[in-house]
């Protein structure tokens, strides 16, 4: 691959048999067929589709030439044009009449433009003098009309994904009618105007259908217009304008993309983004309306976030497994004239018999973006970003581009903003599952994790744990950078998951700073854990003070009373861990076998002589007698005792 | 030096230092060059036999001493008028302090004057500890001994000695000495978790865009907030700014942006930051970039650097630079203009924060007790005895006698490592209570005359729980 | 302190027999040509031998043999080396093998050795040559290099007019105290404070004068400045030994007060008046020990008025008398000083066992000492009584079992404690008395038992600290928790076990001083007895009596 070519065809493209003369090929938007047209049909239709490998074909007599052909949405009813005045039917509907029905327009004289299939039983026919919309009863063999409207039509366009469509209107054709579809019924949206670049002399079509294009980008629809050049004389060049067109109230100007360049141009949105191609220098760039641009007021204008670059070149696959045919496979010629582009992201050679998805590739923009913090910005907004955005932290921890602690800074603090941003999310789902408020509630849907989701264990596995591993970075730096994406997460108010705090001390440990490890935790930089205090337990025999530090921890736990014993009793201090357990008035339950036998092992006959007392005085008070319970398993000690201090030394039972 | 006059015609004087000398005895072995072995005695003026006298004596001390425990040789020597404190730094240099015991000077109705010497007044401790720190604040602006001699041999570290000690033997107030002597501790300012780590990342900022910056240390109201030195160079380097540097400089930001002194350093409006030492005015091209030289780390690396502080409002940094590269003017210039602005955010941030929490605590109100903490892992002290401790004056807001008994307490404590208590009463009806848990030293008097024992212990019990309820310390 | 001068008691015409306060500085005379009337008075001096061989049934030939020692003083030229046999009644007795009670010596210890030098308490006692007198590890004589040394530092420091008082190391304390001619040097590692080992420099001074009395010291070393006073000691060792090893483990000797036996207070009352009755002229004090507990104490009317019989006095005596088992046969009758009644006059103690087994003992002091038979018909007749009474066999018999546990106070808790009572009768003319129980469970080793009178000291020396003393002391110890406590009533000393807690604490003192209440009557002295022999005896005996300023270590009583 080659300079960053940041645009690509998809690898497994549908591949169908050329245009020519015998052979007419069909392109429907809505299921993003191809159809394959053999004669009319007569010779067979091959129809190929984006998603499913086996294409549909089938043979129906040649009635003559064939406008346009689609199927209604799950393919069960086939729709032909033949002529201008009326549409065939072919059921595809296991055991249903199979004869063709026929259906013609309602208005007289009326030409039709086309039809489109808006669900698996309801089509629209535009004509140049109004739409049709009808209901199709299969078993019938017959249409119902819905709903009709008259209006003079230039050119229609429809926008599958959000069943819209629109009507260029009036002598110019830059009025523009949206219409809605939705369960059976037909609503009529808000007319505009689009804002032609020069006030036209003659009243002439001045709004071609190729100008215009619709497509939902981040979750909108959006009316993109192709300006060829500026209506500001002063700058050159063309532009894309984007209205919005919401379902309710009317659509608005909303961005403006600079294309600095004039020419025929070509649109896709691929990933939310707006890829304008340029034929003339066979290039393509890209905009992202989420992007920062100059605000007006009224609109935004966005500038290209990337250098112009032409899609990847692509080689034909040659048919057949390679051993059959192996000579090397040609290079496909890109930007030919013979390409058709469609919404939002479809690429069609017909002359070579090929549909494309157009790709965006993230890897190139990362060198082709200094600016980290643009960088992460625009990633943030990609589907597949994950891996970059790690690989991109990553590069910026280590040489040749290091980047500077402040960078670094802004990175951490953009990912953990969305971190925060799903964590928010989910706890309120959470919140509102288990309070129990979800029945009733349809809108409420589980948040869903996107790839921009960079946690705390994306960070430490491909990122933190690597570039401390490798320690080519001075260590002062490594700590300042582990400092500083903990520094980001709290700022977020996002706990620390405490396998960071443990790398933290691992690389302060192993440069012996032990002196700021133990400043952090001072300030309680490195918050209390088990796992934490038991880490810092382990390290007392390299800095002692670390057993003070973990009892603090442990203490602060306020959980962990059985685990402070242990650790005194660990340090033959029995008396400290005595008089800690009848602090927390614990006293009258703990084993008295485990006292007296930390007591035996410190080897101190008088610390023995105290502990074995102080359970002498727990009997009687307990159970008004001094001697221990067969249960309580201290005859070793008692005969211990006995040796050393006599038997007169026992306690004997006393009345008070 | 003489306290109020007591009843009568009576006297006080407080303990003085009468002579202060280092010697080696290597030096000077063989009969008649006795004179070689001092290497500074003050005061100069002494006559030489009589100076060759007293180090005789203090060597012959330790001699003795060392034939009942070869490795432990005298540490102090009492005496009806003095005492006198032995200490070496470094192997055969002998420092030796010593110290007039307080005097009460009772006149008779002949208006004869009689002296008595109070003999048990000094605690060896602190003043051990005081004679420690000499050595300790030498070698931080001079380096060991060790190193001068090998810089330029004797004459060399006779200099050094005379010209550091001329001045700093003025400076100790034998008089207001006491336990917070003796832990030479450090305050740590009270902070919380995010604030800290602004500081952190400000800190690790400023240490990358100024690379030549070897350590850094931060601190606000004159405590401890981090530290890039070790623990024990931290230590006395912090005794030097709280005690000597930051009271010598006024804080201009009492008088708030348009005072005097702001106008005197025109060009930095857009912020407080100003050198402590180094140049005065960065506008001056003639602005001299000299500033103290310190060594740290001598018994292992022995790095000399420079010392930068740096200040604005109450926040003031430390930046050490190996003393091999000299800062230039331009450096001065460029820190100015990268620390200056941000440390005056950051200065005004942890004071918003630190009333914050000041509110949340709401610890106005004063306690009926007073205590001081020490702790000994990280050397953390606190106390509320101490209105403020400078270099001239400790004021305590407890009776003298007080004080000394918690030195007693302390030295009790000292004779094991176990944890203790001592709860004891003085004549005065005062309850003083020392606990000693791990590491942790905590002193606290209470001035409820007619508690009981128990009281006692509850009301300690709760300052445990209110101040210290972070720490694990033993009830 | 002020030495008082060799003359004072012969102006002050004390009722005692000149030659006795002379008795050692008429000796020390000897050199001069020219002596003093004293000198005559020498010849009595070695009659204080007599009646120890009337002990031993020749009482008959008495007069002779004290004729054969003084043509034997005669004889020898009259150099001071010959006034060594002063000491003899005591060297004897000292040279017996040593009783049961005799601490094993270490004369021969190698002093170079890590041994010696590890040891917990160094006594020195020297004279102001720097010649060594006497040190409780090792010979003097390897030890004079060491001792020369310790006289330098003295008298360098004094040059400066100045005086040293102690030299501090991390383990160890050096304790410096000059009495007049003598210098006495303790190198400790015990927790004792330096006016804690001052004090027991002192007993070890006092122990001194109580065989050689201050004026003929201070007279030898002016005559002599390098003499060598072990002559005089010589075989007195022991004594000294005894005395620091009981220092450090008797609460006595800290607290300044003297133990009673556990007793009945009829019974007690009984054996009082029993000695009030049997009493003789001249005769001063009468005291009745059993293992060195005391039974009870008659002291002369007359004297006490001056001032009471010093517990130190009674601590130096009783020492004397138990470090020799010789005292166990028959009656002893020796010249004895009471340092602290008097340093510059001997008193004639009368000494006898009246038991078989040795452990009742009673002892006479007598200002008189021609009046041996005299004291020794006093003791018949105790003797007598006390048969009939059967007493004997009680205080004897008593003394099987030890004299009371800790445990019968009944508080768990509780382990250990000193009490020293404020509050008896008449006070100030009193023996200050204490009680304690016996050491048992975990305190039957000796360093255990070293350890705790290590603390006890400690409380001792902070609560009584002469700058900054304390009313009352709680101490959680590493091994125990520590109670001390001064009223006006008493002084208290207790060891509790370390998990006590503060209220479990003062509940067991409660207890404790209830149980010490009702036991008041057994355990101490309340009403002394008195009586009263001659018109005033006591006056001269009174002499010219110190009023050292190691009076301050018994503030308080």
């Amino acid at each position: 691959m080659s300079r960053g070519c940041y645009l690509a065809l998809c690898a497994r493209p549908v591949q169908f048999e050329k245009a020519n003369p015998v052979n007419c090929v069909f392109f429907d938007e809505a299921n993003k067929q191809v159809f394959a047209v053999r004669s009319g049909g007569a010779t067979g239709v091959v129809v190929k589709g984006l998603e499913d490998k086996n294409p549909i074909s089938f043979r129906m007599e040649d009635k003559g030439e064939v406008k346009c052909i689609k199927f209604s949405l799950g393919n069960k009813i086939l729709a032909v044009q033949r002529t201008s005045k009326s549409v065939d039917f072919l059921n595809f509907i296991p055991d249903s009449p199979q004869l063709e029905y026929t259906q013609e327009c309602k208005t007289k004289n009326a030409n039709i433009l086309g039809f489109c299939w808006t669900s698996s039983t309801e089509i629209v026919f535009i004509t140049d003098q109004g739409i049709e919309f009808y209901q199709v009863l299969p078993e019938k063999r017959t249409l119902k009309l819905v709903k009709n409207q008259n209006i003079n039509v230039n050119w229609y366009m429809y926008c599958p994904e959000s069943s819209v469509i629109l009507l260029s209107t009036t002598v110019l054709g830059n009025v523009l009618q949206p219409f809605y579809f939705k369960g059976g019924t037909m609503s009529k949206l808000s007319k505009f105007e689009i804002e032609l670049p020069a006030v036209p002399k003659s009243s002439k079509l001045s709004l071609s259908e190729r100008d215009i294009a619709m497509a939902t980008i981040y979750g909108q629809l959006y009316v993109l217009y192709l300006r060829h050049h500026s209506r500001t004389s002063n700058s050159t060049g063309a532009e894309v304008v984007l209205y919005h067109l919401p379902r309710e109230s009317s659509c608005k100007k909303m961005h403006i993309l600079k294309l600095n360049r004039t020419g025929k141009f070509a649109l896709n949105v691929v990933d939310n983004l707006v890829v304008v191609h340029h034929q003339d220098t066979e290039t393509s760039v890209i905009f992202d309306i989420k992007l920062k641009g100059e605000f007006d007021g009224t609109v935004t204008l966005h500038q290209l976030v990337l250098p112009a670059r032409s899609i990847q070149p692509y080689q034909i696959p040659v048919a057949g497994p390679a051993s059959v045919t192996n000579q090397s496979p040609v290079p496909c010629k890109l930007y030919s004239s013979s390409w058709i582009v469609f919404q939002p992201d479809i690429i069609i050679s017909a002359s070579e018999g090929y549909l494309w998805n157009l790709e965006v590739k993230l890897e190139p923009v990362v060198n082709l973006l200094p600016d980290k913090g643009k960088l992460m910005d625009f990633l943030l907004q990609r589907k597949e970003c994950k891996m970059v955005i790690l690989s991109v932290c990553s590069q910026m921890l280590s040489e040749p581009d290091r980047g500077t602690l402040a960078v670094i800074a802004t990175v951490f603090d953009k990912l953990n903003h969305e971190y925060k941003k799903y964590l928010e999310a989910e706890q309120s789902y959470t919140m509102v599952v288990e309070t129990g408020q979800s029945r009733g509630n349809p809108l409420l849907k589980r948040p869903v994790r996107t790839q921009a989701v960079i946690d705390q264990s994306d960070m430490y596995t491909h990122v933190l744990s690597v570039f401390t591993e490798k320690k080519e970075a001075p260590h002062k730096f490594t700590i300042a950078v582990l400092m500083e994406y903990i520094r980001s997460l709290n700022q977020f108010q996002i706990a620390v998951q405490h396998y960071l705090y443990e790398l933290v001390i691992k690389t302060l440990v192993q440069h012996n700073l032990f002196y700021m490890l133990h400043q952090f935790l001072q300030y309680h930089v490195l918050s209390d854990s088990k796992p934490l205090a038991c880490l810092l337990l382990s390290l007392e025999s390299i800095y002692p003070p670390a057993h003070q530090l973990s009892l603090d921890m442990l203490k602060r736990l306020s959980t962990a009373n059985d685990e402070i014993v242990e650790v005194l009793l660990s340090k033959h201090q029995v008396l400290a861990a005595l008089r800690f357990i009848r602090g927390v008035g614990g006293h009258d339950s703990v084993s008295a076998r485990k006292f007296l036998d930390a007591a035996k092992q410190a080897d101190d006959n008088m610390l023995f002589y105290t502990i074995f007392r102080f359970f002498e005085q727990r009997n009687q008070r307990l159970r008004g007698n001094p001697n221990f319970t067969p249960g309580e398993h201290c005859e070793e000690h008692v005969t211990f005792f006995k040796q050393i201090f006599g038997e007169h030394a026992l306690m004997k039972p006393t009345t008070f | 030096m003489a306290a109020a006059a007591g009843a009568g015609q009576e006297k006080q004087l407080a303990p003085a230092l009468l002579s202060f000398f280092i010697y080696n005895p290597k030096l000077g072995p063989r009969e008649g060059e006795e004179e070689k072995k001092i290497l500074f005695y003050h005061p100069n003026e002494v006559e030489k036999n009589e100076k060759i006298r007293n180090v005789g004596l203090c060597e012959a001390i330790v001699q003795f001493t060392r034939t009942f425990s070869p490795s432990k040789p005298a540490k102090s020597l009492h005496t009806q008028k003095n005492r006198q404190f032995f200490n070496e730094p470094e192997e055969n240099f002998w420092m030796v302090m010593v110290v007039r015991n307080p005097v009460i000077e009772k006149y008779h109705k002949d208006g004869k004057p009689v002296i008595e010497y109070r003999e048990e007044e000094l605690l060896d401790k602190v003043y051990s500890s005081v004679l420690r720190q000499c050595y300790s604040m030498y070698k931080l602006f001079n380096g060991t001994f060790l190193k001068a001699i090998e810089d330029g041999g004797v004459r060399v570290l006779k200099e050094r000695l005379e010209k550091f000690f001329h001045r700093y033997l003025q400076t100790l107030h034998l008089q207001s000495c006491d336990l917070l002597d003796v832990f030479c501790g450090i305050s740590f300012f009270p902070l919380d978790k995010m604030t800290y780590l602004k500081i952190q990342s400000f800190i690790n900022r400023m240490e990358e865009s100024l690379n030549i910056v070897k350590y850094t240390a931060f601190l606000y109201n004159d405590q401890l907030i981090w530290s890039g030195l070790e623990q024990d160079d931290m230590r006395i380097l912090y005794k030097y700014l709280t005690t000597s540097l930051f009271p010598r400089h006024i804080e201009p930001e009492l008088a708030g942006r348009d005072s005097p002194i702001r106008a005197e350093m025109p060009g930095n409006l857009q912020h407080y930051g100003r050198f402590l030492t180094g140049p005065l005015n960065l506008n001056d091209p003639e602005a001299k970039c000299r500033f103290p030289k310190i060594f740290v780390n001598t018994d292992g690396t022995y790095e000399e650097l420079h010392l930068i502080v740096y200040k604005a409002m109450s926040a003031a940094v430390c930046f050490m630079i190996d003393a091999s590269m000299q800062p230039t003017l331009d450096f001065c210039r460029k820190l100015d203009s990268i620390v200056g602005p941000q440390l005056t955010v950051l200065a005004s941030d942890i004071c918003e924060q630190y009333n914050i929490n000041k509110r949340i605590s709401g610890s106005e109100k004063e306690p009926q007790f007073k205590f001081i903490y020490f702790n000994h892992m990280n050397l953390a002290e606190k106390s509320t005895i101490h209105m403020r401790k400078t270099p001239s004056v400790s004021l305590t807001s407890i009776h003298p006698d007080l004080m000394k008994i918690l030195g007693d307490i302390n030295s009790d404590f000292t004779r094991v490592d176990e944890d203790e208590e001592i709860i004891v009463k003085a004549m005065s009806d005062y309850w003083v209570v020392g606990k000693k848990s791990d590491q942790r030293e905590l002193y606290v008097i209470l001035n409820q005359k007619n508690a009981n024992l128990i009281e006692v212990n509850e009301e300690v019990k709760k300052l445990c729980a209110t101040q210290f309820n972070n720490i694990f310390f033993l009830d | 302190m002020a030495t008082g001068e060799p003359g004072s008691p012969t102006r002050e015409g004390m009722a005692l027999p000149q030659e006795q306060a002379g008795l050692c500085p008429t000796d020390t005379e000897g050199d001069e040509p020219s002596a003093g009337p004293e000198e005559q008075e020498e010849l009595p001096a070695p009659q204080s031998n007599g009646p120890l061989r009337a002990a031993d049934g020749q009482g008959d030939a008495q007069e002779e043999p004290s004729d054969k020692e003084l043509s034997d003083s005669a004889s020898t030229d009259n150099t001071l080396e010959d006034s060594s046999e002063f000491g003899r009644p005591l060297g004897v007795v000292a040279c017996e093998p040593g009783g049961p009670l005799a601490p094993p010596t270490h004369r021969d210890e190698d002093v170079t050795a890590a041994s010696w030098r590890a040891r917990r308490k160094h006594i020195f006692v020297l004279s102001e040559a720097g010649k060594p007198i006497y040190s409780r590890y090792g010979n003097e004589e390897a030890l004079s290099s060491t001792m020369g040394v310790m006289m330098a530092l003295v008298s360098f420091i004094q040059s400066g007019d100045n005086a040293i008082r102690s030299i501090y190391s991390d383990d160890r304390k050096l304790v410096f105290v000059q009495q007049g001619p003598l210098v006495l040097v303790s190198v400790s590692r015990t927790l004792q404070s330096e006016q804690q080992l001052r004090q027991e420099l002192l007993y070890v001074y006092y122990q001194i004068l109580s065989m050689l009395t201050q004026v003929s010291i201070t007279r030898i070393f002016e005559r002599k400045k390098n003499y060598d006073l072990r002559r005089l000691l010589a075989g007195s060792e022991k004594i000294l030994d005894r005395l620091l090893n009981l220092v450090e483990l008797d609460p006595g000797f800290l607290l300044g007060a003297v133990r009673c036996l556990l007793l009945p207070a009829s019974l007690r009352d009984a054996l009082g008046t029993l000695l009030q009755k049997a009493i003789t002229p001249n005769l001063v004090f009468s005291i009745l020990v059993a293992r060195s507990q005391l039974v009870t104490a008659v002291q002369e009317r007359a004297v006490i008025e001056e001032c009471r019989l010093e517990p130190t006095d009674l601590h130096l005596l009783l020492n004397l008398i138990g470090a020799s088992s010789a005292f166990q046969a028959g009656e002893i009758w020796t010249p004895i000083c009471l340092p602290r009644f008097n340093p510059d006059g001997y008193f004639y103690a009368y000494i006898s066992y009246l038991d078989t087994e040795c452990t009742v003992c009673l002892v006479l002091l007598s200002t008189d000492k021609e009046s041996f038979y005299a004291v020794s018909d006093c003791k018949k007749r105790v003797e007598e009584a006390m048969r009939t009474q059967g007493s004997l066999q009680v205080l004897s018999g008593g003394l099987q079992s030890p004299s009371y546990g800790v445990g019968q106070v009944g508080v768990p808790d509780l382990r250990h404690f000193l009490y020293k009572p404020l509050d008896i009768p008449e006070n100030y003319r009193q023996l200050p008395q204490f009680t304690s129980p016996e050491l048992e469970g975990p305190y039957c080793s000796e360093e255990e038992q070293h350890r705790l009178f290590d603390l006890y000291h400690y409380l001792h020396s902070r609560i009584h600290s002469t700058s900054r003393p304390l009313r009352l002391i709680y101490h959680v110890a590493e091994k125990e928790t520590l109670l001390a406590w001064v009223t006006s009533k008493f002084e208290l000393y207790t060891c509790f076990s370390p998990l006590v807690t503060k209220a479990g604490a003062i509940n067991v003192l409660t207890k404790l001083l209830r149980w010490i209440k009702k036991e008041e009557d057994r355990l101490f002295i309340r009403y002394p007895p008195k009586y009263s022999t001659t018109p005033n005896p006591g006056k001269g005996a009174k002499g010219s009596r110190p009023d050292g300023a190691e009076n301050g270590f018994f503030a308080g009583l």
